[in-house]
């Protein structure tokens, strides 16, 4: 009985002296695989793309090797020109806040909305949503671009058909029809994933709260921001950062569109604008530096994210 | 269930990267050690010739007989040929040989990554008997790059049951093309009478020349862009206003490409358009009921004449990394010389690149031949001959200046001359 | 404004109500599934691209034939999936691997670590794209499926470690415990509790690398320039656009074809996946 006892003991003060060294060590020998493609496939490349844009890096310098430093030329350019200003910069930003800001709202009403139906209309629509979620973005840009084609696209058709459009109209060449198409296309995209995920943490909400708030008179609006918001708090953080994250990155997306490859400045973004410098003009450096520009405009966004999620964290 | 999970975890993850290899390796396209195993690796620019399967096979079983090596055909499309060259020189996986739009031939050159033919064409005493400006173009510091292989014109293409029904007649002068495109759009109100593109710069040029003006002219070292004189915005303006003014396109012709042209063409939805010397057969390829109801005249100028327009082509360029040279060349001589170059010609509506075959062509009656034969002879012109023209058309800045116009953001004035300082400063390499 | 209860009661189920709440759901759907319809629509219409009609004003499979012969949307297919699935397998593999890390100890630069994990995510990947073409060309991989794995697990690992890291640490520590006293190794303690425990979180990461790598367009576009027959299906698409660009019967029927394997597998696994999703968002 007392042997047992010691033993018992033993075993629970022995491992966890060993325990402890082994927690110095095993942490790492887990981390290093997943650090190893990181360091070797991000963090080296984002180093390598600074480097690139202090540098002359054309065709010839990439087949060679050869090195021509040039300082901070390619920004000095960047930030001298007035489409920087004009255009990409604000078809940037502006973009990413509209489509942020559209991708959230939207998607937490349509989880408000699901929230609310019974289970066969709830199951119906949430299909239809993983239906959407579902087509890639280069499959989606295609069929919107097949909605709004000029000659042939539906759109037109109806509304000529409705009387509300005399001659067709070309949707692509204005800067703000152009990324009023963008816009339905990423939030087309981007929403199911807010909904889905504000959903289930709404569903989490305990039913007993918001009859209380209801008993309390409290109208529905005034039961959404001040019961359920504060309740989903991590939810919507998670949300907003991975909407920002990816709605900044919206290339293809552009890029495929009529007039998205280049020809049409008017709608030039900086990832776009980064890669037909890039592989249009073979202006490498000049492209990287239009990319670190952009990388560091995404880096000040996330840290002020970060912050405030890691803060929420270490409490 | 503990240690059987990881075998077929990490079995799986070995079976999917193999079979991800083998895949990959099955996906040739790897120029740089091909020859070990005899074949020869080709991009051709798909479209030219609509029945380029059918040619190359017979070119393939000819060069195995002739070499026994094999032969690698891939198509590449002009929309994304460029950025795909220049990866693959970035990335060292170019192919052995290589149609090369004759505007890419000395940028390719210049980035180092083409071999000079001088000494296999001379080997082949074939250097006397080529077009003239197709070596000029394929020409960089003193050296052929670019074997000429085919040219095209582009002249004014119409509609002849349209023509008729409206009871005009093809322009000679600006000013009968506007009244045509008139009685055409008084006939056709739901068609387009003439297709003015946004996406085709060459296309554009011909009204610039048209009207006196220059795209580009070089004096001592340094280009300068004449898209902005009063001649070439006279020309611009007339050939936009017949969007903007007169409405005889269409408003999603704006961002319309060449082909986007070619398929409403040959839908029958458009009475005239620029249209190059190769377009006839695929117009009837892509609708039958076409055959025999369209006509070409060459693009009018101003007041009569002809307007200059864009002798394009194509080169055959070897590329570096071909290992085994004399096959590559043996290859280029086979597709540019004789019997293939004729049956290329002949199947593709371009014009040959050696003296001997063109004359031939040069003489025929056919009347979908002969207008672009005299647009060819007197009406030919290029395109700024400068390694870095590539990077004005890779910048898209003509496009650009037509679709600001003919969307209505811009002035004929606005735009060229935004256009002509961004050329400008192109063509000289601000790089 | 706000009446008293039984009025407010009456209200909730009131015809104008459910009504209101219908024509939501109604716009809703239209909104999500009219660009599937129309997608679908034109790629079973002959005369699509001559006239805008509802329903396939002639119906037909050809675009469907055409597209998987002459398109060669058969190889593309079968290279997206084995891209797709290498790249589910290895960045999984080693995102479990790093959460479990980053879940279960606490170590000097845990919090540095994860803070970097979570901004590399924000690296856009044209700033990326020169740089990993320099590289992927000098390890020899450029025009090959392993270059493009390759790449895409490192584009979908910081996701998969920041989601499975909130499934590792909803795990019970007590369950591990106990592990340990009934004399289990840590490595078998892995396989057995912690494993099962996290699964549905691998079936949601599992899911994002699946699609990052099946959507994923910039890199493919550049690292698979020069080899058609290694064209995954968004790069497919991308070119045979660029040949048929007015045949829009085909170019749809070329879009169903990739879209429809992603939605029927979404449907088939959205329960766990929405599960997967909070679990991972709603850390523990």
């Amino acid at each position: 009985m007392t042997q047992q006892l010691t033993e018992t003991r033993l075993r629970k003060t022995l491992p966890r002296l060993s325990r402890a060294r082994a927690a110095t060590v095993r942490p790492w020998l887990l981390l290093a695989p997943a650090l190893a493609v990181l360091a070797v496939l991000l963090l080296w490349p984002l180093v390598r793309v600074f480097l690139f844009s202090l540098q002359d890096y054309g065709l010839r310098e990439i087949t060679t090797g050869e090195l021509s430093w040039i300082g901070l030329e390619n920004y000095a350019e960047i930030l001298a020109s007035p489409e920087l200003w004009t255009v990409v910069l604000p078809n940037t930003v502006g973009f990413a806040v509209l489509s942020v800001v559209g991708t959230v709202a939207f998607g937490t009403g349509v989880a408000v909305l699901l929230a609310s139906l019974g289970t066969f209309w709830r199951t119906v629509t949430s299909s239809a949503i993983m239906a959407a979620w579902a087509m890639p973005a280069v499959t989606g840009t295609y069929v919107w671009v097949w909605i709004f084609d000029a000659d042939r696209g539906v759109f037109n058709d109806v509304l000529m058909g409705l009387g509300l459009l005399d001659d067709p109209t070309n949707w692509f060449t204005d800067r703000w029809s152009f990324y009023a198409i963008v816009l339905l296309n990423v939030i087309h995209h981007g929403f199911p994933f807010v909904a889905v995920t504000v959903l289930a943490g709404l569903l989490g909400v305990p039913k007993e709260m918001l009859e209380a708030a209801e008993m309390d008179g409290a109208g529905a609006f005034r039961r959404f921001f001040s019961i359920i918001v504060p309740q989903l708090r991590q939810v919507f953080a998670v949300v907003i950062i991975l909407s920002t994250i990816w709605d900044f990155k919206v290339f293809a997306q552009v890029y495929l569109m009529p007039g998205g490859a280049g020809s049409n400045r008017s709608v030039l973004n900086l990832g776009v604008w980064s890669y037909v410098e890039s592989f249009g003009q073979n202006r490498y450096g000049f492209g990287s530096a239009i990319a670190v520009l952009l990388t560091l405009l995404l880096l000040a966004i996330t840290a002020v994210y970060v912050r405030a999620v890691l803060a929420e964290e270490e409490r | 269930m503990t240690r059987a999970m990881r075998r077929p975890i990490a079995a799986a993850t070995g079976a999917l990267l193999l079979a991800a290899t083998t895949a990959a390796c099955g996906g040739g396209g790897d120029g740089g050690d091909s020859e070990g195993d005899g074949t020869l690796d080709v991009w051709i620019m798909q479209g030219t010739n609509p029945d380029a399967d059918g040619f190359f096979a017979d070119v393939s079983t000819a060069f195995e007989e002739e070499t026994g090596a094999t032969l690698n055909v891939e198509f590449v499309e002009w929309g994304d040929a460029h950025d795909r060259f220049v990866t693959s020189i970035a990335g060292g996986t170019t192919p052995d040989v290589a149609e090369t739009g004759t505007t890419w031939t000395p940028e390719f050159a210049d980035a180092g990554a083409l071999a000079s033919l001088d000494e296999h064409v001379e080997g082949a005493g074939i250097g006397d008997d080529l077009v003239e400006g197709l070596v000029e173009a394929g020409t960089y510091d003193e050296q052929l790059y670019g074997m000429p292989w085919y040219a095209g014109v582009r002249s004014l293409v119409y509609n002849t049951e349209m023509f008729e029904k409206a009871g005009v007649e093809p322009p000679t002068t600006w000013e009968e093309l506007e009244e045509a495109a008139a009685g055409l759009k008084e006939e056709y109100p739901d068609k387009i009478a003439v297709a003015v593109p946004g996406d085709a710069e060459f296309t554009v040029y011909p009204w610039v020349w048209g009207a006196g003006g220059e795209v580009a002219t070089l004096e001592g070292d340094t280009w300068t862009s004449g898209l902005d004189s009063p001649e070439s915005q006279e020309g611009l303006e007339f050939w936009t206003g017949l969007a903007t003014e007169g409405g005889y396109s269409s408003t999603g012709a704006t961002t319309w490409r060449e082909t986007d042209v070619l398929d409403a063409f040959a839908a029958g939805d458009v009475g005239m358009a620029v249209m190059g010397s190769w377009t006839p057969g695929a117009i009837v390829d892509a609708n039958a009921d076409m055959e025999g109801k369209f006509a070409a005249v060459p693009i009018p100028g101003q007041d009569g004449g002809i307007a200059p327009s864009v002798l394009g082509g194509s080169h055959l360029s070897m590329f570096e990394t071909a290992e085994d040279k004399d096959l590559a060349f043996t290859f280029i001589e086979m597709m540019t010389t004789g019997e293939f170059a004729q049956q290329w010609s002949e199947q593709s509506g371009y014009f040959p690149g050696q003296v001997s075959l063109l004359d031939e062509t040069l003489e025929s009656t056919d009347p979908l031949v002969a207008p672009f034969a005299r647009q060819f002879v007197e009406g030919g012109a290029s395109v700024p001959a400068a390694p870095t023209y590539g990077n004005v058309q890779a910048k898209l800045t003509t496009s650009t200046m037509m679709q600001s116009i003919l969307s209505g953001d811009a002035t004929v004035a606005e735009a060229s001359k935004a256009a002509a300082e961004e050329m400008t400063s192109v063509l000289n390499g601000s790089e | 404004m706000s009446g008293n209860r039984p009025l407010r009661r009456t209200a909730r189920r009131s015809p104008l109500r459910q009504l209101g709440k219908g024509v939501l759901v109604a716009l809703l759907l239209v909104f999500t599934l009219f660009p599937v319809y129309w997608m679908l629509n034109s790629s079973l219409d002959a005369q699509a691209g001559n006239t805008s009609s509802f329903w396939p004003a002639e119906p037909t499979l050809d675009h469907y034939v055409f597209v998987l012969t002459e398109g060669g949307f058969g190889t593309f297919l079968r290279n997206s999936l084995l891209v797709a699935l290498g790249t589910v397998v290895v960045s999984s593999v080693l995102a479990l691997l790093a959460s479990v890390a980053v879940a279960r100890f606490r170590f000097k630069m845990r919090t540095q670590i994860l803070m970097m994990v979570l901004i590399v995510q924000m690296v856009p990947l044209e700033a990326l794209v020169i740089p990993l073409f320099v590289q992927v060309r000098d390890l020899q991989l450029l025009n090959t499926l392993i270059g493009l794995v390759v790449v895409y697990v490192a584009l979908a690992l910081p996701f998969g470690i920041w989601m499975l890291r909130g499934f590792v640490a909803a795990v019970p520590v007590e369950l591990e415990e106990a592990a340990y006293l009934d004399g289990a190794s840590w490595g078998r303690m892995f396989w057995s509790v912690l494993l099962p425990l996290v699964a549905p979180g691998l079936v949601a990461t599992s899911i994002f690398s699946f699609i990052t790598a099946w959507n994923e367009f910039i890199f493919a576009m550049t690292m698979l320039g020069g080899a058609t027959e290694s064209y995954t299906v968004a790069i497919g698409l991308h070119s045979f656009f660029g040949i048929h660009s007015n045949d829009w019967g085909a170019i749809m029927a070329a879009s169903t074809i990739i879209t429809v394997p992603v939605m029927i597998f979404f449907i088939l696994v959205q329960r766990r996946l929405a599960s997967g999703l909070t679990a991972g968002a709603v850390k523990a």
